[in-house]
């Protein structure tokens, strides 16, 4: 009760500040005539009495005062008036104002920017219920250390999914990319085969019709689909009747049974449009050979991840004994899907970007500091004055340090409309294909969080670096102050240093973030300049798949990949043409465990490598380099003996002193032998930071494959060729969906979020030398102004001009010095954190770590020279005189 | 000097201004005339001191003030204790005995 009373008093006299003051005055007044009237009574004349009363009971006005300030709102009042006044100071001095409120809104707009970014996507929880209970499993090699995003195989999961006591359901899935025909023209669409419980152990709900049950997912079960309500508006015109229509896909028909939200998303799967069961034949669940589905489960409510994961380790400890063949050395680890995804999704890089501007609002913050600082000398006489007049030392530095938080309040606001203008920036970097693996995507957003943050370190910043100018006044000497006669203080030594390590600290920090910076693009342009092992340029690339149902045999897809080259290659304006089963950076990617035939493997011992069947011509459309042997050509037929082509890299490290070329290997499923007759260059083939991969190249007329992808190299640019090659397919075989692309694109997507960060860190790279380079100039003209009567004295007393540039010179410098070597130190610590991004560039690449230290001393060199040369013609005579 | 007022022990204007009102409404001035004449001159307060303690015990809501017009017809902010007040005061009399009684058994012992 007390409390509100108390509040709503205050409140009282904060809002009806006239009435109450106009109460208590009337109140203290009745109280000085009473005490006066009896003082007349005995006799005194009224002056008298009420001098007489004023000596014994006090001033009336102090008392006035004493009441007024004793209550909470007067606290409130004085912020407020001090508010004003800094506003009135902040305006006064508007070029202050404006470059420390650009100043501190760049800096803080970076870190909203970011922050909206990391809230989005790394604190926001995913968009499933009780998310945390979400569990991916992987598959983890004891022996040999590695792990992989699948589990050991379907027989060792359906086991698992019966027995285990730790996971409400469990759930295996795999992408899949489907050809839908009929309803117009034919088109490849991404999605997923599923079991059954998908959906409902996600905890998402279909707009229309059904999830999938336990009877859809059986081998030989009527098709049903699933899709995605994009697919259902753009190719089914959002028919309100489309539950229960056939819809056909490679050929058969699948009834839709459920159309999911837009906003339903699976980052693991990537972009998905549609699903179907995965119905695994009895044969398949009981392999335990393979390892391919991914899975995830929920967990009991009450179960932990630990416990679930021992629960797993002991099952497939079991396994291991009972199937030795298949099981040795095999586990599953249990991992959170939130943990996987933000893995996925580039968390970490976002992180170090977080750092990086972390780092730029430090530099920010300390610009603003030091012009705080100069101004709090050039202000010293005033409040040397405000002192003198009876304010007290604390009232001094609330009232500094409102007007710091006003400037920082101010440059958040202004952060604010930077940062949500970045935000909309980055998320229209990321290119559409890799969308669907971010999740949350499109809900970058100026939520609360993000505001309460922006706000937050605005306001916490104001107040850490408003202590600056504080505690400089808090030295002040009224006296002494008074009495300098020009009124220009020099500030105390303290206060010079205070500046001093704040630029050092700043340079220090934009050396850093520019030693980093340069290390990502140095290896991003070695990345471009390296390239990907083949020529990109010009061509176009047709992918697709051939549909079992109606390419049943090898040779009929022989026939049909020989076909379209012939047919592409009539097309005006192509150069060349290859096939191959799939193409790097496409979609189709396929490995094999390959040994060499006579040699023996070591027991455990696993070697991968990808596989690739390509036709004669792939190799010169593609460009791709000979190392050694030959390419394939048309003898390399069905009829002759199997041959293959390895990549430098596996030659190199499988046979380091031998020549590979007539050895044979063994690979594959089928175990297929073939003879070594050539070495290419090495490929790369998910992004353009891979170190050198083992592949394979088997020929095409051996090996036919039901993925083709063709190749067009063009004489001019690839797109236009796109209906081209299109019909030329088409003309071919008309239901053949295909996906078309020009080989640059399909590089360009996937290493979009590369180019994101490395973008990003450019762009904050030059923020940070830019802010540096202001923050070496403010202090230097600032020095150079304080020091204008010494410097008059020195030239007078027969100091040359030289020497006195060199005096700027050799202060300014040596600041630099300090901070670029501080910097150089905590970069060697720094970078190691970027490894992972580094392409072919060491952390401590001594090329960076001496060229950004040069150009931040040239750096120097020009911020000391404007005031250098404003010192160098200081006029003895004027500068005196300036007393 | 035991001729002049001598200060008040701290904490306990409260107490006396509460006691002072206990009997009847009373306005600043009365208050202060109120608590002298009872301490026979040995207290007296400033107007700051006695209007502070007013507003923190009308805040605390231990007592209310109403104005109304005095025996000479000037207007003055009349004080009354509230229920709480009374309450307080009575706490505060009884733990103030207390603490008197106990303070004097240890300077008479010594």
């Amino acid at each position: 009760m007390s409390f509100f009373r108390n509040v709503a008093s205050g409140l009282r006299s904060l809002f009806r500040r006239e009435h109450v003051s106009r109460e208590l005055d009337e109140e203290v007044k009745a109280y000085l005539e009473m005490a006066a009237e009896e003082k007349m009574k005995e006799g005194a004349s009224r002056a008298d009495a009420l001098r007489e009363v004023r000596l014994e009971r006090g001033s009336l006005e102090v008392t006035k005062e004493e009441v007024r300030s004793a209550g909470w709102e007067s606290v409130v009042e004085t912020f407020w008036q001090d508010l004003r006044f800094a506003q009135r100071t902040l305006r006064k001095s508007p070029s202050f104002a404006v470059v420390a409120i650009l100043t501190l809104a760049m800096g803080i707009g970076a870190n909203t920017a970011i922050f909206s970014c990391i809230n989005a996507w790394i604190i926001n929880p995913l968009p499933y219920p009780q998310s945390e209970r979400l569990m991916v499993f992987a598959t983890h090699d004891k022996k040999n250390g590695w792990s992989g995003d699948h589990v050991t195989s379907a027989a060792d999961f359906f086991d698992f999914q019966k027995l285990n006591s730790s996971f409400e359901q469990s759930v295996a899935w795999t992408g899949a990319s489907f050809n839908l025909t009929g309803d117009g023209s034919p088109e490849l669409v991404d999605g997923g085969r599923v079991t059954w419980n998908f959906f409902d152990t996600l905890g998402a709900k279909p707009i229309l019709g059904r999830t999938f049950t336990a009877d859809d997912d059986r081998s030989g079960a009527p098709h049903v689909v699933i899709l995605s309500e994009g697919l259902w508006q753009a190719r089914y015109d959002g028919d309100p009747k489309i539950i229960g229509r056939d819809i056909s896909i490679g050929g058969e028909a699948y009834a839709v049974a459920g159309v999911m939200p837009g906003t339903f998303q699976f980052p693991l799967m990537g972009i998905a449009n549609l699903w179907t069961p995965l119905a695994l034949t009895d044969k398949k669940r009981a392999d335990r050979s393979g390892s391919w589905l991914p899975a995830f489960g929920r967990l009991k409510p009450g179960v932990t991840q630990e416990q679930a994961e021992a629960e797993a380790r002991v099952f497939f400890f079991g396994l291991e004994n009972q199937f030795p063949q298949t099981n040795a050395n095999l586990t599953w680890l249990v991992n959170s899907m939130t943990w996987d995804i933000r893995r996925k999704e580039g968390g970490p890089e976002l992180m170090i970007v977080f750092v990086v501007v972390g780092l730029i609002l430090l530099i920010a913050c300390a610009n603003v500091a030091n012009l705080m600082l100069a101004r709090a000398t050039s202000r010293a006489r005033e409040f040397a004055v405000r002192g003198a007049l009876g304010a007290t030392r604390g009232r001094l530095a609330r009232q500094l340090l409102t007007e710091s938080v006003l400037l920082f309040f101010l440059g958040g606001l202004g952060g604010t409309l930077f940062g949500f203008w970045g935000m909309k920036l980055i998320e229209s970097w990321i290119p559409s294909h890799i969308r669907g693996y971010m999740i949350n995507y499109g809900h970058v957003d100026l939520d609360t969080r993000t505001l309460a943050f922006t706000l937050g370190i605005a306001l916490a910043c104001g107040v850490i670096f408003g202590l600056a100018p504080v505690l400089e006044n808090a030295r002040l000497d009224v006296n002494r102050t008074l009495k300098e006669a020009s009124g220009q203080a020099s500030g105390s030594k303290r206060g010079a240093r205070l500046r001093q390590i704040f630029v050092a600290g700043e340079i220090a920090l934009a050396v850093v973030v520019l030693i980093s910076t340069t290390l990502l693009v140095k290896s991003f342009i070695i990345s471009v300049r390296t390239g990907p092992g083949f020529n990109a340029a010009n061509v176009m690339t047709a992918q697709l798949a051939l549909p079992r149902t109606k390419y049943t045999n090898d040779s009929q897809r022989r026939t049909f990949g020989e076909d379209v080259e012939v047919r592409l290659r009539a097309l005006p304006g192509v150069v060349s043409v290859g096939a191959a089963s799939s193409i790097p950076f496409g979609g189709f990617g396929q490995g094999v465990e390959v040994e060499a035939v006579g040699r023996v493997a070591q027991p455990g011992e696993r070697t991968g490598a990808a596989l690739w069947a390509a036709s004669p011509d792939y190799f010169s459309t593609m460009q791709i380099g000979l190392i050694k042997g030959r390419f394939f050509n048309i003898a390399d037929s069905p009829g002759s003996s199997p041959v293959a082509i390895i990549s430098q890299s596996f030659a190199r490290e499988y046979w380091p002193n031998e020549d590979p070329v007539g050895r044979q290997i063994r690979f594959g499923e089928q175990h297929t032998v073939s003879t070594i007759v050539g070495i290419a260059g090495d490929v790369m083939r998910d992004h353009l930071r891979e170190q050198g991969s083992w592949q394979i190249y088997v020929p095409l007329a051996q090996f036919p494959a039901s993925t083709l992808a063709f190749v067009v190299r063009s004489s001019a640019d690839p797109t236009m060729m796109a209906t081209a090659v299109r019909d030329a397919i088409w003309s071919v075989d008309h239901d053949q969906p295909i996906s078309l692309a020009p080989l640059e694109t399909l590089i360009n997507v996937v290493d979009a979020g590369y180019r994101v960060v490395t973008k990003l860190m450019v762009f904050f790279g030059a923020l940070a030398m830019f802010l540096g380079t202001i923050g070496i100039y403010g202090v230097m003209a600032h020095l150079v102004s304080q020091r204008i009567h010494e410097i008059g004295i020195r030239k007078a007393l027969g100091a040359s001009s030289v020497q006195v540039m060199g005096l700027v010179f050799g202060s300014g410098l040596k600041l630099a010095m300090v901070g670029i070597a501080v910097g150089i130190l905590a970069a060697l610590g720094a970078t190691r954190s970027l490894t992972t991004l580094l392409y072919q560039v060491a952390p401590n690449d001594p090329q960076t770590f001496i060229g950004v230290p040069i150009l931040f001393v040239a750096i120097a060199i020009v911020a000391c020279y404007l005031p250098a040369r404003r010192a160098m013609h200081v006029d003895p005579m004027v500068a005196l005189r300036y007393e | 000097m035991p001729d002049s007022p001598s200060d008040l022990v701290q904490g306990t204007l409260d107490m006396l201004l509460m006691k002072t009102l206990a009997l009847q409404p009373m306005h600043g001035y009365g208050i202060s005339v109120r608590i002298e004449q009872m301490s026979k001159g040995v207290f007296r307060l400033n107007a700051g001191s006695l209007f502070l303690a007013i507003q923190r015990l009308e805040r605390d809501g231990l007592i209310e003030g109403e104005w109304k017009p005095t025996e000479n017809n000037r207007r003055a902010k009349y004080y009354a204790l509230t229920p709480k007040g009374r309450k307080r005061l009575n706490n505060e009399t009884r733990e103030w005995d207390r603490q008197v009684a106990a303070i004097t058994r240890i300077l008479e012992t010594s």
